[in-house]
């Protein structure tokens, strides 16, 4: 079995923990971005450096207790199927999973990936699902205290630690919350909502990070100043952003329930009934659809504890991942049919959706 | 016929045409196709980059005599070419750091085993800081206790 089989068939905390999961945030995210002293950043070093780098990140990395069992996973013995696997579970980013040289280490419950030799030679990555940007924040800051005693790292007084980009340098911290803001959406207020985090520093993004549009209702909101602001004060600033993204969502759901009443139940049932028949269903139509599914359980139309099962199908229901648990490659219509019956199956015993208690 | 308007990042011709208002200055940037998607033309930050990067001069005047980058390499890359880059490039980027950071001097943590002196030497830039800051906005209260703090990491650090 490949490594990448493995991790495709490990329960993890974002696919099946019940109870991991919570209303609005899918997942919190820290990363951190660190380089080796005297070596040339993975974009100008040359082939035989670059092995190098990753040659002694990778020991480094291996040695730590938290990646015992764990995956080491080079971008260049992998086929394309199982790199798009990765990329949609957000264990690796597209630029490692274009280029031969990069590598990562992932812990064996997935919250820990290592990417060595993207844009710097270590990209420190931690999610957890639901809302624990404390949590989170702790087990990033040992990782990378237990790097920075085995690697010398790059770091200057004056800048911090140095990273390839100007637009990292400092802390090289990009903390970020996946948020689910269907209210938003529905009611119209995601640019208003977007507007004013963007003026307040904050990145919003689509499902998949930078360039990619927001699928299922699904946005990153990260920092995107990383000089001259401490961890604690970044960390403090997106918490409480996050606490009232979180809570204008809250109100727009409650008040499209409230005015919309019947309707508001029927859209949801109708996207239940939908995925439940369906025998072709693309990709954003899924996600579009799992969107109305997890709002139900969020508001007490659907069980709550349903909730793990609609995020699995989100990241299950991506491209490379219904290829890969098809095992054969497939055309659109081959990809869109396999999406429909895995969705079918899983919906089966799924109640009827009743109007919202929450 | 006229010739194309090239990219400002690299030699292909130029599609993407983004103009900006800074200061009722009106600012253009071209980016070919590639550099605009790389680059993530509608990121502000990055179209901030961009046209800090085209302002560059058109010959290296600069060259990192550790790996042997150049102000034209990071012209067309927006990336450096190794950490003494850093050093090398340091006064040039102040500008686009702020730009794209408000901020010119790191504050946070540092990896373990920092020698001591450095640490100070940045809690002293911050104090330093910190205490201009509580003098513009006439908290002149902390501004005392920040001048007694900055005496103190002087004298520790002639010692150091």
């Amino acid at each position: 079995m490949s490594s990448v089989e493995d991790i495709l068939a490990a329960e993890n905390e974002l696919t099946h923990l019940l109870g991991a999961q919570q209303a609005v945030v899918l997942s919190t995210r820290i990363r951190l971005a660190r380089n080796l002293d005297g070596m040339p950043f993975p974009g100008w070093a040359k082939v035989p450096q670059r092995k190098e780098i990753s040659d002694r990140c990778v020991e480094a990395l291996d040695a730590l207790p938290k990646f015992r069992r764990g995956h080491v996973l080079r971008m260049g013995e992998l086929g394309d199927r199982d790199r798009a696997v990765l990329v949609e579970r957000h264990l690796v980013s597209k630029e490692l999973a274009a280029g031969k040289s990069g590598a990562a280490v992932i812990s064996r419950d997935q919250t820990c990936s290592v990417m060595v030799n993207e844009e710097d030679h270590l990209r420190i990555q931690v999610v957890k699902a639901g809302w624990h940007l404390r949590g989170t924040w702790h087990i990033a800051e040992q990782l990378d205290d237990a790097l920075g005693g085995s690697l010398k790292l790059a770091f200057s007084d004056r800048l911090g630690y140095l990273t390839a980009c100007p637009t990292n340098v400092g802390t090289g911290l990009r903390a970020s919350a996946m948020v689910h803001l269907p209210g938003l959406c529905l009611a119209g207020h995601m640019d208003k909502v977007s507007r004013a985090l963007n003026q307040d520093g904050l990145a919003v993004r689509g499902w998949l990070g930078e360039g990619t549009e927001a699928a299922g209702n699904v946005f990153q909101i990260s920092n995107q100043q990383t000089l001259g602001l401490s961890e604690e004060t970044i960390l403090k600033h997106l918490g409480g952003w996050i606490k009232n993204v979180v809570e204008q969502e809250w109100n727009a759901r409650r008040k499209l329930a409230q005015e919309e009443g019947e309707k508001f139940v029927d859209r949801l049932a109708r996207s239940l009934g939908l995925l439940r028949s369906a025998r072709l269903l693309t990709s954003s139509e899924a996600m579009n659809m799992l969107s109305h599914l997890r709002l139900a359980c969020d508001m007490g139309c659907l069980p709550e504890e349903r909730r793990h099962l609609v995020d699995r199908l989100m990241i299950e229901g991506q491209p490379a991942h219904v290829q890969a648990r098809a095992g054969q490659e497939l055309d659109s219509d081959g990809r869109d049919r396999r999406r429909a019956a895995v969705v079918r199956e899983a919906l089966k015993d799924f109640p009827e959706v009743i109007p919202p208690t929450a | 016929m006229s010739q194309p308007i090239k990219c400002s990042l690299c030699e292909e011709a130029a599609t993407v045409h983004l103009s900006q208002v800074v200061h009722s200055k009106v600012t253009k940037v071209h980016l070919c196709e590639a550099c605009a998607q790389k680059g993530g033309a509608t990121d502000p930050a990055v179209f901030q980059l961009a046209d800090a990067l085209t302002t560059a001069s058109p010959a290296p005047t600069l060259t990192c005599p550790k790996c042997g980058f150049t102000d034209i390499d990071f012209r067309k890359r927006g990336r450096l070419g190794c950490p003494s880059c850093w050093e090398t490039f340091g006064d040039a980027l102040g500008g686009l750091l702020l730009k794209v950071q408000h901020e010119a001097s790191h504050v946070g943590r540092a990896p373990a085993g920092t020698s001591p002196a450095g640490q100070l030497r940045r809690r002293l830039d911050d104090a330093r800081r910190e205490m201009e800051k509580a003098i513009t906005g006439e908290d002149y209260e902390a501004a005392a206790r920040l001048r007694d703090e900055i005496a103190g990491l002087e004298r520790q650090l002639a010692h150091s």
